[in-house]
């Protein structure tokens, strides 16, 4: 299993992660690596029949659909890079993702 | 101790233990910050909590609010919880003091404690040696005396693993036996808090105050706390499973001499020993290392620069702030897993990892319930494949650090409860070996536990 620099690339916009060029040799390469040994799994003949194992309660347990207050110290104003009037400030989407895929 | 004057004399007697374990770079509080904390919180305890004046370290990946939580990641420069884990919570109530955040591999992801964005974690009796991680803060600052227990949390063998290379102990319980609210998510199906002490005694009894329901999060089962069961004189009737898939061949002449030695001793105390077969356990690394990441990749998109966390960036583009602010912000083993995960979750790709890793996972539980099922109590197994290795020794071959948690995962993967605690050491550095026991049955595991450790010389050379 061989990762490519453009599959790292592109897995990486799906990520939204800016990875540089110096760093794409290494990661590619050990990327599949990785991917190599994990592939391991694929040698145990097909189990098409087994249930996904999911641990925990058998059912979870919704709580009441009431509005109550947010139980914190304090409001995301103290915690946010830019904050307004009750809004997170972020600057404005540019491209859609057809223009930079 | 339930005297106020004892509570603040152990609060400050902690604080100068820390100071002395600064050189470790195992605990992430500013030493002034902690001592003023413990202070205060030792005049707030309630005297009749069970734990009154206890000092607990936690790991940086619990959410405090006396504290910052960071997970060792510069993405959480800074950030301050506006809300506190329910074990904290519960620690607090049974009056114990908070005694600080532990260094850790950045949201967990590391067997080392290497990959921190805020330098290594030094092994506590030798420095050129790892303590083992992802909760390597935790036991290097029990392993140091600094604390008496301290919390770690578990996706694929984060307490046992530096516990074990430690020569502490290390419990993780069964998955749902504590609350999840409050610990920073990295692969939830697998997470969980679990508890590092310098005796089973010590551990068990913070792991029975977290413990117990919580409205707060819907996996956490509705059971009572955990009760602790007493000082078994012997081990008669016990019957303990040794997998032979945990004995290979090429294992660590020492690691297998310890877990020989221990074995012989469990039988001296009474219990029958038979060997068991876990015909999947060869592939529980690599289903661990294709679902913890595609959970890890899913849950560690809220970090974008946008609602907290530092921001690297200053562009007119939100997915230009998004990519540069993850970018800078997570370090090199996260960037590594969060690809991967997008990577086997992707379209083309996820029938071959992900669907078929967690058809994997129900095999390696499956074959847990069977070796239950034939009338085993427990599995005794070593924790760790080798004692603590050097630092920087694996840190180039991703492959070989998880390697280190070859037998731990299946734990993990099997939503079940273990204990790792020292059974010898090698040319000084502590070897661990780990009981696994069924799912919330605690108790039975803690009594063997209790009963290997009062035997076991696991100070001594195996």
């Amino acid at each position: 299993m061989s990762v490519t620099h453009d599959e790292v690339l592109k897995i990486a916009r799906l990520a939204e992660l800016d990875v540089s060029e110096e760093a794409l040799p290494l990661l590619a390469e050990q990327m599949s690596r990785i991917l190599e040994y994990v592939a391991q799994i694929n040698a145990v003949p097909a189990s098409e029949g087994v249930k996904p194992f999911v641990p925990g309660p058998d059912a979870l347990r919704f709580r009441a659909d009431e509005v109550k207050p947010i139980p914190l110290a304090f409001g995301p104003e103290a915690l946010a890079p830019a904050f307004k009037d009750g809004f997170f400030l972020v600057p404005k989407l540019g491209a859609f993702e057809g223009a930079d895929s | 101790m339930s005297d106020p004057s004892e509570a603040l004399a152990s609060a400050k007697a902690t604080a100068d233990r820390l100071v002395k374990a600064k050189r470790l770079n195992a605990c992430l509080t500013p030493v002034g910050e902690l001592r003023k904390a413990l202070v205060t919180q030792a005049q707030a305890a309630h005297p009749s909590g069970v734990l009154y004046g206890m000092p607990v370290a936690v790991k940086d990946n619990i959410c405090t609010l006396e504290f910052t939580t960071t997970c060792g990641s510069k993405i959480l420069e800074s950030y301050r919880s506006p809300y506190e884990a329910t074990a904290v919570a519960k620690l607090k109530a049974a009056g114990a003091l908070i005694a600080g955040k532990t260094n850790c591999d950045e949201f967990a992801m590391g067997s080392s404690t290497e990959h921190s964005a805020y330098g290594r974690t030094l092994h506590p009796f030798d420095k050129t040696r790892v303590p083992g991680g992802s909760s390597g803060g935790s036991a290097a600052l029990v392993a140091a005396g600094a604390v008496p227990a301290a919390l770690g949390s578990e996706t694929g063998g984060s307490v046992r693993q530096p516990a074990s290379l430690c020569g502490v102990v290390g419990i993780k319980p069964t998955y749902g036996r504590v609350s999840r609210w409050g610990l920073v998510a990295f692969g939830s199906s697998l997470d969980q808090i679990g508890v590092l002490g310098r005796s089973v005694h010590d551990a068990a009894r913070v792991l029975s105050v977290i413990s117990g329901r919580d409205p707060k999060d819907s996996t956490c089962e509705e059971r009572d706390p955990l009760r602790l069961p007493n000082v078994p004189e012997s081990l008669q009737g016990f019957v303990i499973g040794i997998p032979k898939e945990y004995f290979p061949a090429d294992l660590d002449p020492a690691v297998r001499r310890a877990c020989d030695r221990a074995v012989r001793l469990c039988k001296e105390l009474g219990a029958a020993v038979r060997e068991v077969a876990l015909p999947h356990t060869a592939y529980a690394v690599p289903t661990y290392y294709i679902l913890a990441p595609a959970e890890a990749s899913s849950n560690l998109a809220r970090y974008d620069g946008a609602r907290y966390g530092p921001r690297f960036d200053g562009s007119a583009d939100v997915r230009a702030l998004y990519r540069t602010t993850r970018g800078e912000g997570f370090g090199a083993e996260v960037r590594r897993r969060i690809l991967l995960g997008t990577y086997v979750l992707s379209s083309g790709y996820y029938d071959a990892y992900y669907r078929k890793a967690q058809q994997m996972r129900a095999l390696i539980a499956q074959d847990f319930r069977n070796a239950f099922d034939r009338g085993v109590d427990l599995l005794f197994t070593p924790t760790t494949p080798s004692p603590a290795f050097k630092a920087g020794e694996k840190l180039d071959d991703p492959v070989a650090m998880y390697l280190s948690d070859i037998f731990t995962v299946t734990a993990n993967l099997a939503g079940l409860p273990a204990i790792s605690l020292p059974i010898g050491r090698v040319k000084g550095l502590p070897l661990g070996g780990q009981f696994i026991g069924q799912a919330f049955l605690e108790d039975e595991m803690l009594e063997a536990a209790y009963a290997l450790e009062r035997v076991v010389p696991g100070t001594e050379e195996a």
